[in-house]
């Protein structure tokens, strides 16, 4: 299992630095984390322009709370707690503008090598499914699945219960399977 | 299409764990906030800094807070009266001056005819700034403060008068009519 607890072990090390005034530290753990978080924002906000802004926001509240990281070692695990919560605040936003998720499919065509058509029409179908998804469904989903998380961990970060998680990603997956089934059925 | 001979779900996996790159200006951006950040706690650490350090030192932060208190409120300061309460043509001005030091601090001038008989504006005490408030008609008049009953001086942030009354140091004040 891939966790946030198999994150680079000298996460403690840069934090220390940072904290003691080694600010250009804190550019190595952008760097560390900002793909793979960058991947959970784009899935769970649905494009390329909110999940930056989702991220850049938690890089910055990670840093100016720095001292309030209790285990700098789990630096990772900590700056992603920041994430999922500011992924729920801007979903919020979003389901206020707007009832409908639009995903950018710029952003899933920017995000890896290139790929056959019909491979980039898989993903777009993917990525619609899961972007119909309730946020709360999408966000045990991705953290159980994508992110690889344990539940008592995705508790941990969510603040939901273990019980409720294995639900919500039931859930996620019967509806996704369900989805994905009309689209090839049609 | 999809290989539907392996699940769905671990096709659905498989696609949304691919990696995702972002470019290198998002760094620079995110290293663009936190050094901001950083300047701004650097200052603002400075200064907290230099108050604690003043704070440790009761006689310096005294003369600090005085020396504030000074620059903010020494002078005359126009008060502004609830409607309808001051005659025509006058306004109210607030005559400031910090000395803890001081037992009595009166203020003197044309306006109360320097203090004589029982017209002298005596100015209240709070914790070393002293004030008091008076009704002005509108015009150019002459002031100032007396100290402990003897001690007579001039304002220390106005402008001095151009004719000392009684050979004392005074201070100019012009009050303009409001009414216009």
């Amino acid at each position: 299992m891939l966790g946030l607890d198999s994150m680079e072990s000298d996460d403690a090390a840069l934090v220390t630095r940072v904290l003691h005034g080694e600010v250009d530290a804190y550019g190595a753990l952008v760097t560390r984390y900002r793909d793979r978080y960058a991947r959970y924002a784009i899935h769970m906000l649905g494009n390329r322009e909110d999940a930056e802004e989702a991220l850049q926001d938690a890089f910055t509240r990670a840093y100016r709370s720095l001292t309030r990281c209790e285990e700098p070692e789990r630096f990772g695990a900590w700056l992603f707690r920041i994430l999922v919560n500011r992924c729920r605040t801007s979903g919020a936003r979003r389901v206020r503008r707007s009832q409908t998720f639009v995903y950018d499919e710029g952003a899933l065509l920017n995000a890896s090598e290139e790929h056959p058509a019909e491979q980039t029409m898989w993903r777009e179908e993917i990525e619609r499914a899961v972007g119909e998804l309730s946020p709360d469904h999408r966000e045990a989903f991705l953290l159980k699945y994508v992110e690889e998380l344990g539940y008592e961990e995705m508790s941990e970060i969510t603040g939901v219960g273990v019980s409720a998680l294995k639900m919500r990603v039931m859930r996620a997956c019967d509806r996704l399977r369900t989805l994905l089934r009309e689209v090839h059925s049609a | 299409m999809p290989e539907w001979g392996r699940t769905t779900l671990e096709m659905v996996v498989q696609e949304l764990q691919r990696p995702v790159r972002l470019d290198e200006s998002f760094e620079r951006r995110v290293m663009v906030r936190v050094r901001r950040l950083y300047a701004e706690k650097r200052r603002h650490r400075s200064w907290w800094g230099a108050a604690a350090a003043i704070a440790h030192r009761p006689g310096w932060a005294a003369a600090l807070a005085a020396t504030i208190v000074a620059i903010v409120t020494t002078g005359v300061i126009t008060v502004r009266p609830h409607a309808g309460r001051l005659a025509v043509g006058t306004e109210l001005r607030q005559f400031v001056l910090v000395m803890p030091a001081a037992r009595s601090v009166a203020v003197v001038g044309d306006f109360n005819n320097w203090g004589l008989g029982d017209s002298t504006l005596v100015a209240t005490n709070h914790q070393g700034v002293w004030s008091v408030t008076a009704q002005l008609p509108a015009g150019v008049h002459r002031y100032a403060f007396v100290v402990d009953g003897k001690q007579w001086m001039a304002d220390p942030t106005a402008p001095r008068s151009s004719g000392d009354d009684f050979g004392m140091p005074s201070s100019a004040l012009v009050v303009e009519d409001g009414t216009k």
